[in-house]
């Protein structure tokens, strides 16, 4: 409870210091619009456990780990794939892929890259003996091939339509064998080699992470010599580090802090709409929540929009279902979830609700606004004549109930897609199994396992599309907000963010502007 | 001779049984607070990969069984690996122990050269302008959240009048700011508890004598009076350097300090019981060490206390 309430004074001193002390102070340097530095500061809300990108899944590790290490494939800030170590790739038949990875590409060692690296790094995201974190995400896989030192081959046990969007993931970044090999794990982590943009210098835990520019790098020299990390885990000191510019780049910029970024003469606030959706996942086994009724008038009765403007400042949209705005199959002739307490009542009434307590259990902070989101609906439940509660949580008790599946009632979880594509989200947190099965649809399983297996784009989106009718009957989510993840960063920086949150310095999106 | 031999060993058993308790006190606390495996998996991995973490962290095992193995690594100095970062829990709290040793010292030489003269000159001076400001600002150190504290310094000296970095670990002038806002509590007690002692020595017989025998007033307060006023000035300084040297997990949060504060806070968050248990320990330590050094310090201020 106390971070609570230091979290929640903090936020007020900021705030009310802020106002008095900031706005005169900024007055002060001119308008730096161009830079001479040579080294780039990136403010981030916590530290990184590791660089080996097979133990790396955080958002503030692979915003480190991308720049380190190459992909096949990259999935750029417009959300689509292009080449990466890999020039083009094909599938072969419905369960064979053939990649063809670029020539001259030296890791930083010197070693060239060659498909026995790819065929490594592959088999070593899965190895048991290695404990990754990693070692689900190419389950799809049978075998890697590498017939030749320029070619690899992909064997799938089913036809997997997503296995070059696994590629540019997290996972599918590509090591050095032979160092790797020499090194061992550990070593590796504490000195780790990849083809990037970047490469390692040194790390002190908790305090900043400083990488330097690779010379050799196939995709240009980056221009800056070296880019730090640092942690810097509240948000007002993170603010003021970037106003008054000690650091060019903060992550984790909360919407009620944007307009003193923006208003600032030398900052200025960049956003990505969020791949992936913030939802209130519902524990459809406990009463009244299996009743699809009881859920629908929860739906109607939560005022997204008022949510969006006045706890995100207007930096959100409200989504139209299971499927985030940027994804394939996302149905743009979808209308936003409807607000209509009138209705909602009417369903309350039809569902045969008694009273029922409905329970909330929210973090603080697991998510932006989780809290302030929580009691807003509570409000608006209480209104359309629901006896909600709130209950706030612990991050390791919401993992833990996670772990249990014993949530009460609601909670949040911030889905991403990994693959922007439903399967990445929807399928995979939803599907029988998964880590959110609270609620069973034979229709619903049945299309979603044949999409996840069909290479057919046109059958998938056909599937998702009555996914969609039935996830909006019967809401194993209820679906509140897709925000804009929003960077603050210093006018001279030229940057566009990922909506993946992966931060990837390369020439095509990142520069400092110079005089 | 043979009484100080007695002493030693006595303070040693003790010391023995507090870490043991100590020890113990945290590995059932550490156990009872939650499992940390479903921390460190992706929400969804498989039963059998949760099974196979627990059983690779020795956490499938009987709890005697473990506590039995903890208590015999520690006897060895091996307090296992850190289950988040996977190294020796020791060394990574070894990485993290400069920060916090160098910030403590500093907040404590601060809190050291501004609190004893100003509580002196407060008693001296009592209910002088002097006083009242001194103890006004004594009472806002006392009673202001540390982090307001922080904010406020953030807002004050580094944003607003230039002098010093926001946050981070560098040169001198990062430490200027944590450790005025860590020191600030400790700097106030110390103030305030050095004022009343001297105040109550100050009516003692003796100072009358020595007045009255026509010393110096700068005598009888630095001679007579500060020595005598030592003894409670001394426990409660002790007591704050012990607190301060524990790290400061709001200090170093504000301040981005990479501390072992920090490091604990992280740890308890993630279910790091080897990094955990590590961390107490060497606080216990530290504090069992300065209470024995002012039991030391005791006899030399005053030779009642000496073991006879």
């Amino acid at each position: 409870m106390s971070q609570l309430t230091r979290r929640d004074l903090l936020k007020s001193a900021a705030t009310l210091g802020a106002a008095a002390a900031v706005a005169p102070a900024l007055g002060g340097p001119a308008q730096a619009q161009t830079t001479q530095k040579r080294e780039l500061v990136i403010a981030q809300g916590g530290d990184i456990a590791f660089f080996d990108p097979h133990m790396s899944t955080s958002a503030n590790e692979i915003r480190v780990s991308f720049n380190i290490f190459d992909n096949l494939i990259s999935r750029h800030p417009d959300g689509k794939l292009h080449p990466g170590l890999a020039t083009e790739w094909k599938l072969q038949g419905q369960t064979a892929w053939v990649f063809k990875l670029r020539s001259g590409v030296k890791f930083h060692n010197g070693d060239p890259l060659t498909s026995a690296d790819v065929k490594y790094s592959l088999e070593r995201s899965w190895d048991p003996a290695l404990k990754t974190r990693v070692n689900t995400v190419f389950t799809t896989i049978d075998r890697v091939e590498a017939p030749d030192p320029m070619t690899v081959i992909f064997h799938t046990k089913k036809p997997d339509p997503l296995l070059p969007a696994r590629l540019a993931f997290y996972g599918g970044q590509i090591l050095p064998e032979k160092y790797a090999k020499a090194a061992g794990p550990e070593a590796f982590n504490q000195k780790p080699i990849g083809s990037g943009p970047l490469r390692f210098a040194s790390w002190t835990k908790d305090d900043k992470a400083v990488l330097e520019a690779n010379p050799d790098y196939w995709g240009g020299k980056l221009d800056v010599d070296r880019v730090i990390f640092r942690p810097i885990p509240e948000t007002a000191p993170r603010i003021a580090a970037v106003l008054k510019g000690e650091v060019d780049m903060i992550t984790a910029l909360p919407p009620d802090h944007s307009e003193r970024v923006s208003g600032n003469p030398t900052t200025r606030v960049v956003g990505a709409l969020y791949a992936g959706l913030y939802v209130l996942a519902v524990n459809s086994k406990v009463k009244p929540l299996d009743n699809p009724l009881i859920k629908q008038a929860l739906s109607l009765s939560i005022d997204r929009a008022a949510i969006v403007k006045e706890l995100w400042r207007g930096r959100g949209i409200v989504p139209s279902g299971p499927i985030a705005k940027g994804d394939n199959h996302f149905d743009a002739g979808l209308p936003p979830l409807k607000y209509d307490p009138k209705e909602a009542r009417e369903k309350l009434k039809q569902g045969g609700y008694k009273n029922e307590e409905i329970v909330i259990e929210t973090t603080v902070g697991y998510t932006t606004n989780d809290k302030p989101m929580s009691e807003a609906i509570q409000g608006m439940w209480r209104d359309a004549g629901i006896n909600a509660k709130v209950e706030v949580v612990e991050y390791s008790v919401r993992a833990q109930k996670n772990r249990d599946k014993s949530f009460k009632g609601l909670w949040w979880s911030d889905p991403t897609s990994t693959l922007s594509d439903p399967d990445g989200m929807m399928w995979r947190l939803l599907s029988p199994g998964g880590p959110q099965d609270y609620w069973r649809h034979p229709k619903f399983d049945e299309l979603g396992e044949a999409a996840r297996f069909s290479v057919d784009e046109k059958f998938r989106g056909q599937a998702y599309k009555e996914m969609t009718k039935i996830f909006l009957e019967h809401f194993p989510w209820l679906p509140i907000i897709q925000p804009y993840e929003d960077y603050g960063l210093q006018k001279y920086v030229e940057f566009t963010p990922n909506p993946n949150q992966q931060i990837e310095l390369r020439r095509f999106n990142f520069k400092l502007r110079r005089a | 001779m043979r009484s100080l031999v007695g002493f030693l060993g006595q303070r040693l058993l003790r010391a023995i049984v507090a870490l043991w308790l100590v020890s113990t006190v945290v590995f059932v606390v550490m156990r009872l607070s939650g499992d940390p495996v479903p921390l460190l998996l992706p929400p969804d991995a498989p039963r059998s990969e949760y099974e196979r973490v627990a059983r690779d962290l020795g956490l499938d095992r009987p709890l005697p069984v473990q506590y039995t193995v903890f208590i015999g690594n520690i006897l060895r100095g091996d307090f296992g690996r850190s289950i988040h970062f996977r190294e020796p829990a020791w060394r990574v709290v070894m990485g993290y122990l400069p920060a916090s040793v160098q910030l403590a010292l500093t907040a404590f030489g601060l809190a050291l050269l501004v609190a004893v003269p100003v509580g002196l000159l407060s008693a001296v001076k009592r209910n002088s302008p002097l006083d009242h400001v001194a103890m006004g600002a004594a009472l806002i150190g006392q009673s202001a959240p540390v982090f307001f504290l922080g904010i406020l310094f953030i807002l004050l000296f580094s944003l607003k009048a230039g002098w010093f970095p926001t946050s981070g670990r560098g040169g001198w002038e990062h430490l200027v700011l944590p450790a005025l806002t860590l020191g600030a509590f400790a700097m106030a007690s110390i103030a305030r508890l050095t004022r009343s002692a001297v105040l109550e020595v100050l009516r003692q017989d003796y100072v009358r004598t020595a007045r009255a025998k026509g010393l110096a007033e700068l005598a009888v307060v630095l001679k007579h009076t500060l020595k005598n006023a030592a003894l409670p000035v001394v426990t409660i300084t002790a007591l704050q350097f012990g607190t301060l040297l524990g790290g400061s997990v709001v200090t170093e949060t504000v301040f981005a300090w990479p501390g072992i504060g920090r490091l604990a806070i992280q740890s308890i968050y993630n279910r790091d019981y080897p990094i955990v248990q590590c961390t107490v320990f060497l606080s216990a330590v530290a504090f069992i060490v300065i209470n024995f050094t002012v039991d030391l310090f005791y006899g030399l201020l005053d030779p009642r206390a000496r073991p006879r």
